[in-house]
């Protein structure tokens, strides 16, 4: 603690304890509690206290209030609890029976205050904080407080009692682990104290007759089992084994998505996942008994399980399946049926009555599509999945929410009448469409998926939500079959669905609705990223009215489309005029004039989205080297600059210098030096540029008075690339420390420009301010005034100081007690003041 | 029975971030999803874990409903869709949507600009959050799905600001956001139905004042900034880019039009232009003055205010400036501040609250000296000023929302416990409804007694006015059938209807008595006398006397045989449907007297 926190401390506790002081800030409140945790971790002597005394008076006067506020009463429990946390202090506050006062059950556990939740929290919050050592366990257990944590199990507040619940098991865990002498069994006498009377309470609970008695229960084991994978919980579980199966065995499970939570985490921990036998059995059992909507998350577990029972994995595997494989029974003849699963295990009764049901189809649907999808995104899956029975059933359940098929089965017709224009499931069955598109097998169905896929694109029914999933499917889909088409040749196929894509979106660019224009061109430009290679895709789309519609959008009246409208020329760009061999003739529109048109947008813009996208596709394109000959990516890159150093919008200007970064990088990799050997070297640089010469480049594109204004940028993540740049390059030119003395250069005129600059930019960067009147005789463009700026200017200092954040101030201790000081005494008439 | 629960994440007895939770008739509703500056860790976001305890987001909740574009409503918005995973509807006025990711972005500028912070929303996940969103027109009743409806009601307080009325069946909630029930110079007054709500959901910020005229506050504004720029000095005014500041330049525009003033008025950043391009694009959602003035003279197109260039800073002589952001905490605002901060003859006009941490909160608490990097002490000399714009309905005016809605349930957030308790001993006294005021994490449960309708079968309907009763409006009347509950939907239909649409057989159910009668005669003998008793008192049912020995009345049965012991009584058996349960009974009751003497 700094000597002027400890001076402002005792101010700050004594207005904190004074009733008369309307209560401060909560989260003045949280962040002084933040820093006494800090201070608390950081040192576990009683020092803290010895050198503040003002916290021991503190707590004492608060208890002695007659009605203390509950905001005060709850952050002094955090506070004594934080302080508790080690013995020695635990033991300097217990002299006072501050702690006894503070947490026993002649404490606050009766008083009116108590109703009040925040106080309740607070209790929770210190005691939990103080769990660390056995004082603090014996306080609990012999002090009457641990059958008060019981109780707050069940308190009104969510988050009291999920706060009791997480204490009750840091305490299981704590007593066992610092209590226990000899190995435990499931005798009674072997458990220490502390454990055996939250044991005690979870048995009791599980067999009582209260529904939120057995669920509280549940969740605490849950999350033990979820928290602890000590060899000691298999031998709390042998206790509790039988009774949990009980449960499973009831007419109607009770608990069941906390007891299939609780199945689950046991399936994760070490401890289970060798038991041989009764275990497994009563997941398997889980499993059988729950409805397939409360099984669903324990099925999934288990499927990311690398080592689990064979058969176990199979009853997961036919929970998951069995929706999906009802949809295939419900849409088929009853001959051409080919199903998922094998109808030896399959049991679909409860199901089907589940999917004929209007309020339960579209939510078993939806978790299953969910789950799938969560498994399919796991790069290696544990199991193996039947993907093109999946990718039918997917296809079927597209149709029926479309309204594409008319079963003729009883459920079919149900089903397809529940789903029809159902938004829900149509996405998530889009989203696992998508996921599935990574896994090889699936093949022979992608006629049948890209006719749905295109009938989603075309329709007017498909809401904006929708729509932005279909393409992302059908991006993912076309990647897929291009893969195909080269290996297989059958190349008609991949250019009549091309085609027809390109005609529905050249529809969609068209839309009214904002959403669908920008989610079009997102498509547009995701296709291009990943196909521009193929020369069937670049000849689809360029013999398409798409390009100019792309075009035109560059002037849409929505901010976001114009910025997806940007970027999407800026890919089109590859494929026409930076492309080696164009494949037909594009004459929409010439190089010169999408350039120009994108440094219009870059300088006229109102809004900064669309001047973020430019700035953006300059970089890309100089990375990529398309920006032409030497002189003009010199002309190019100085104008783009220009542009954009006095842009509102700081990320523009840090848009900006990521160009200058490119530029300097790749210009630099023509002296050979080993400084970028990935960077793609732009073609029209010629190789081994001297040094001088590279500087010069530098300065005729007016970089550097781009780079040394933005070190004063009020926007401090401008600044600070700025200075990483300009550090970059002094590295360069002066690979060995040639740091010039600043008082030395000041004889000629040039150092003295500079000997100016460097103290502007001293002062300026602190000030954030750069001179807007001229640069004092500073030549940026003169190579030799910018070799000696680098080598004089003491850019590491600057670094330093920008890395710093820059609220690291006002986040300070010592603010936050000036802060809480400076409001006692006044009338606070905007207290209740927002927005 | 059913009821209705609400659990506030936040805005339950705070005035920190908004995100209640409502579930009403098996529909999970999201109400805000707000953001609290306060913070600068996870604690600025409410605790989503809390929703669902079992399975996804997206599966429970049915969908997010953002009263009005201020962060402290839907400044966890992009933070909930795009990295918790929340994949459902979202629903905001169409001013709301258009102005949320300006203030969304400028936010999330100004946090990573000062902390470098990566765990944060980006310009890309706030614009796919927005197209999740559908905008409602006000008074739209919008379908969510079959059963849950929605309905917008014009709020006041900003822009867009709205009302929301969830409805699902007949149960319904009204949640107000933030609103004003006085009209102010760009905004209209509060307004919504007579819809008598089971809940409604009502702010409190000013639970317990009583505000003064706002023409005395912005009186009291205008004659400081004219003050000091008649002496030379400069005003700051930090601002956020949107809301108050429209309002505060309407403010500046006319007096200085009225009075002539030539200091210039500049508007510090890039995003004013988009901000009065919304206010001019929504005119239809201004007050009616600015509305009605719209046709000879746009509000927002304005003469004298003027966009800032960095440089006009240092520029000598008097001058107004509005900067972002609003608390002084990072930008162009701060950079200004430092500048002018020095010189007495300067002003700072703080319009709205700061939070803690801020150089805002700093100098409206008083201090004078502040620390800033690189261990400068910065002197503020200017003047400082704090000026309460904010409109929020006043004690007053909550209470004349709920005699406009008339509400059976009052429920209390955004407001501070205490004053909370006042307004809802108030509010229990004055409308004799029930009041809650849950803290946050706390679940309150309402119950609540909804009249269900049912559709009643035309053949079922024609049959009662065949007899008789032609139906009246006024009165309400019993009708006999049989109730179906199919679809989730109630339907009253006649019983041979309701079998043959379950299709199921009918059985028929006959209700029996014996009545035991002192008769020594011959079985046929007692009979007969039954017979000639009944048909004596019956004269006008079809009494009859069967060949096998046995007494019809209607449906009703009459068989006699001797007891086995007492040959002296008669046993007299009667059964009968439930169609004819009254004469069965009277039957009954009238055999049990037993035969009259003389037949």
């Amino acid at each position: 603690m700094t000597r002027e926190c400890s001076l402002l401390l005792p101010r700050v506790c004594a207005a904190l304890a004074d009733p008369r002081q309307p209560s401060s800030d909560d989260t003045c409140l949280e962040k002084l509690l933040d820093w006494f945790r800090e201070l608390a971790e950081s040192d576990p002597t009683v020092k803290l206290m010895e050198d503040n005394p003002c916290l021991t008076e503190f707590i004492t006067s608060v208890l002695a209030l007659p009605e203390p506020s509950p905001s005060i009463l709850s952050f002094t429990l955090r506070l004594a609890g934080i302080l508790a946390a080690s013995e020695n202090r635990f033991q300097h506050l217990q002299q006072e029976q501050l702690l006894v006062r503070l947490f026993g059950r002649d404490g606050f556990l009766n008083s009116s205050l108590w109703e009040d939740a925040s106080v309740r929290s607070g209790w929770v919050e210190g005691v939990h904080s103080m769990m660390h050592h056995q004082l603090a366990l014996h306080l609990l257990c012999h002090g009457g407080g641990i059958n008060m944590i019981f109780t707050l199990q069940g308190d009104p507040s969510l988050f009291v009692a999920s706060a009791a619940s997480q204490l009750l098991v840091h305490m299981l865990t704590l007593s066992v682990e610092s209590e226990t002498t000899k190995p435990l069994t499931t005798k009674d006498c072997n458990w220490p104290a502390c454990a055996r009377m939250i044991i005690k309470h979870i048995e009791d609970s599980l067999q009582s007759s209260s529904a939120s008695d057995i669920e509280q229960s549940l969740k605490l084991l849950t999350g033990l089992f979820g928290s602890c994978r000590a060899a000691w919980t298999e031998v709390l579980w042998l206790g509790i084994a039988k009774q949990i199966e009980s449960f499973l065995m009831e007419e109607t499970v009770r608990a069941p998505h906390t007891l299939a939570n609780l199945l689950l985490n046991m399936t994760w921990s070490p401890v289970f996942c060798d038991t041989e036998g009764s275990f497994w059995a009563l997941v398997t059992s889980a499993l059988e008994h729950l409805t397939p909507v409360e099984a669903g998350p324990l099925a999934v577990g288990i499927l990311r399980l690398y080592k689990c029972p064979q058969d176990v994995r199979i009853q997961a595997l036919t929970v998951l399946l069995q929706p999906m494989d009802c949809i295939l029974r419900a849409a088929s003849q009853p001959l051409e049926y080919a199903g998922l699963l094998d109808e030896s295990v399959s049991d679909p009764i409860t199901v089907e009555s589940l999917l004929s049901s209007k309020s339960s189809c579209t939510g078993l649907l939806c978790q299953t599509l969910a789950h799938l999808e969560e498994l399919l995104s796991l790069v290696l899956l544990p199991v193996d999945l039947p993907y093109t029975s999946l990718l039918r059933s997917l296809i079927t359940i597209l149709q029926f929410c479309n309204g594409f098929v008319n079963p003729t089965s009883p459920l079919g017709s149900t089903i397809s009448r529940i789903l029809v224009n159902c938004f829900r499931v149509q996405r998530s069955a889009l989203d696992v469409l998508a996921a599935l598109s990574e896994r090889k097998g699936c093949d022979t169905l992608i006629e049948n998926l890209f006719d749905v896929l295109l009938a989603y694109l075309e329709s007017p029914n498909t809401s904006p939500t929708v729509l932005k999933k279909t393409f992302h499917a059908t991006s993912k889909w076309l990647a897929r079959l291009q893969e195909l088409s080269c290996s297989n040749n059958q190349w008609q196929q991949t250019e009549k669905i091309l085609k027809d894509v390109f005609l529905v979106l050249q529809k969609r660019l068209c839309s009214p609705c904002w959403e669908v224009r920008d989610s079009s061109l997102e498509f547009l430009t995701v296709l291009i990223k990943c196909l521009r290679d193929q020369d069937e895709f670049r000849q689809s789309l360029l013999s398409s009215e798409v390009p100019r519609l792309t075009e035109n959008l560059l002037e849409d009246p929505e901010s976001y489309v114009r910025a997806s409208a940007v970027t999407a020329v800026g890919h089109l760009a590859f494929i026409t005029y930076f492309a080696p061999e164009s494949p037909v003739t594009w004459n929409h529109c010439n190089k010169e004039n999408t350039v120009a048109k994108l440094q219009e947008i870059l300088s006229t813009d109102q809004e900064g989205f669309p001047r973020r996208a430019v700035i953006n596709i300059f970089t890309k394109w100089l990375r990529q080297g398309c920006t032409g000959q030497l002189e003009d990516t010199v002309q190019f890159v100085s104008r783009a600059i220009q542009t954009v150093e006095h842009d509102l919008d700081w990320e523009v200007r840090l848009g900006g210098l990521e160009l200058v970064e490119v530029f300097c990088t790749q210009t630099i990799c023509q002296l050979g030096l080993p400084k970028c050997p990935y960077a793609p070297v732009s073609s029209a640089v010629s190789p081994s540029l001297p040094q001088d010469e590279s500087l010069q480049i530098f300065c005729r594109a007016k970089l550097f008075s781009f780079l040394f204004q933005s070190l004063c940028d009020c926007d401090k993540p401008v600044a600070q690339r700025a200075c990483d740049i300009l550090l970059a390059l002094r590295g360069t030119f002066h690979p060995i420390s040639t740091l010039k003395d600043s008082q030395g250069a000041r004889d000629s005129p040039a150092g003295c420009g500079i000997a100016w600059l460097q103290r502007t930019l001293r002062q300026g960067s602190l000030a954030q301010n750069f001179p807007t009147d001229g640069a004092n005789g500073v030549d940026f463009q003169d190579p030799e005034s910018m070799m000696l700026a680098l080598s004089t200017i003491d850019l590491e200092e600057l670094h330093d100081e920008l890395n710093k954040s820059s609220d690291h101030v006002e986040k300070s201790p010592q603010s936050l007690l000036q802060d809480i000081l400076a409001t006692v005494g006044t009338i606070k008439e905007n207290e209740a003041d927002c927005y | 029975m059913p009821e209705i629960k609400v659990t506030p994440l936040g805005a339950g007895q705070d005035v920190g971030r908004s995100c209640i939770l409502v579930s009403i008739a098996g529909k999970n509703v999201m109400l805000d999803c707000g953001m609290h500056m306060g913070y600068n860790d996870d604690r600025r976001f409410p605790d989503f874990s809390y929703i669902t305890q079992n399975g996804r987001l997206t599966d429970f909740l049915d969908c997010v409903i953002i009263s009005h574009f201020h962060l402290d409503h839907c400044g966890a918005l992009p933070y909930f869709s795009e990295m918790v995973g929340y994949d459902g509807p979202i629903y905001m006025t169409h001013p709301t949507k258009a102005i949320c990711p300006i203030l969304l972005e400028d936010y999330r500028k100004i946090t990573v600009d000062k902390k470098g912070e990566t765990n944060f929303f980006t310009s890309q996940m706030i614009k796919d959050c927005m197209k999740k969103v559908v905008a409602v027109h006000l008074h739209q009743t919008v379908q969510v799905d079959e059963e849950l409806e929605i309905k917008a009601y014009y709020a006041g307080h900003v822009l867009g600001a709205a009302m929301f009325q969830i409805k699902v069946g007949c149960e319904s909630v009204v949640y107000t956001g933030d609103y004003n029930m006085t009209p102010d110079r760009h905004l209209g007054a509060a307004w919504v139905d007579k819809c008598r709500p089971d809940l409604l959901i009502t702010e409190s910020t000013y639970a317990t004042t009583i505000r003064d005229s706002k023409r005395c506050r912005e009186r009291d504004f205008l004659k400081k900034v004219h003050e000091t720029v008649e002496r030379g000095g400069k005003v700051l005014i930090p601002v956020f880019a949107l809301g108050r500041a429209q309002e505060l330049c309407i403010l500046l525009e006319t007096f200085w039009e009225r009075m002539n003033l030539k200091a210039p008025i500049y508007f510090s950043t890039g995003l004013t232009e988009k901000a009065n391009h919304y206010y001019k694009l929504f005119i239809t959602w201004t007050n009616q003055k600015i509305r009605k003035t719209f046709v000879q003279r746009n509000m927002f197109e304005f003469k004298h205010i003027k966009a800032f260039d960095r440089a006009f800073a240092d520029n000598p002589g008097p001058m107004v400036v509005f900067a972002t952001p609003g608390m002084l905490h990072a930008g162009q605002s701060l950079q200004i501040f430092r500048k002018w901060a020095g010189n007495e003859k300067n002003m700072v006009i703080m319009p709205g609250y700061c939070v803690q941490g801020t150089v805002g909160h700093k100098i409206l608490s008083g201090q004078r000296k502040l620390e800033m990097e690189g261990r400068q002490i910065l002197e503020v000399k200017m003047q400082v000023e704090y000026m309460s714009f904010s409109a929020h309905a006043d004690a007053k005016g909550i209470m004349q929302l709920i005699r406009q809605a008339e509400p059976r349930n009052v429920l209390l957030v955004h407001g501070e416990a205490k004053k909370m308790e006042f307004l809802k001993q108030k509010i229990e006294q004055e409308f004799h409804v029930s009041c809650y005021m849950p803290a946050n994490g706390e679940t309150t449960t309402i119950f609540t007694n909804p009249s269900i309708p049912v559709d009643i079968s035309l053949g079922l309907l024609k049959r009662e006015t065949a007899i008789g009763l032609v139906p009246d409006v006024k009165k309400p009347k019993l009708m006999h059938g049989t109730l179906l509950m199919k679809d989730n939907s109630f339907r009253l239909v006649s019983p041979e209807q309701a079998l043959k649409e379950l299709g199921l057989t009918e059985h028929q159910l006959r209700f029996t008595c014996r009545v035991h009668i002192q008769d020594p005669r011959k079985e046929h003998e007692t009979v007969l006398r039954v017979y000639n008793h009944l048909k004596g008192v019956l004269k006008d049912y079809s009494v009859q006397h069967l060949p096998d020995g046995s007494i019809t009345v209607e449906s009703i049965l009459i068989q006699a045989t001797a007891h086995s012991e007492d040959q002296g009584t008669k046993v007299l058996l009667v059964s009968w449907t439930y169609q004819d349960e009254e004469l069965g009974s009277y039957l009954t009751a009238l055999l049990k007297k037993g035969l009259p003497q003389s037949t």
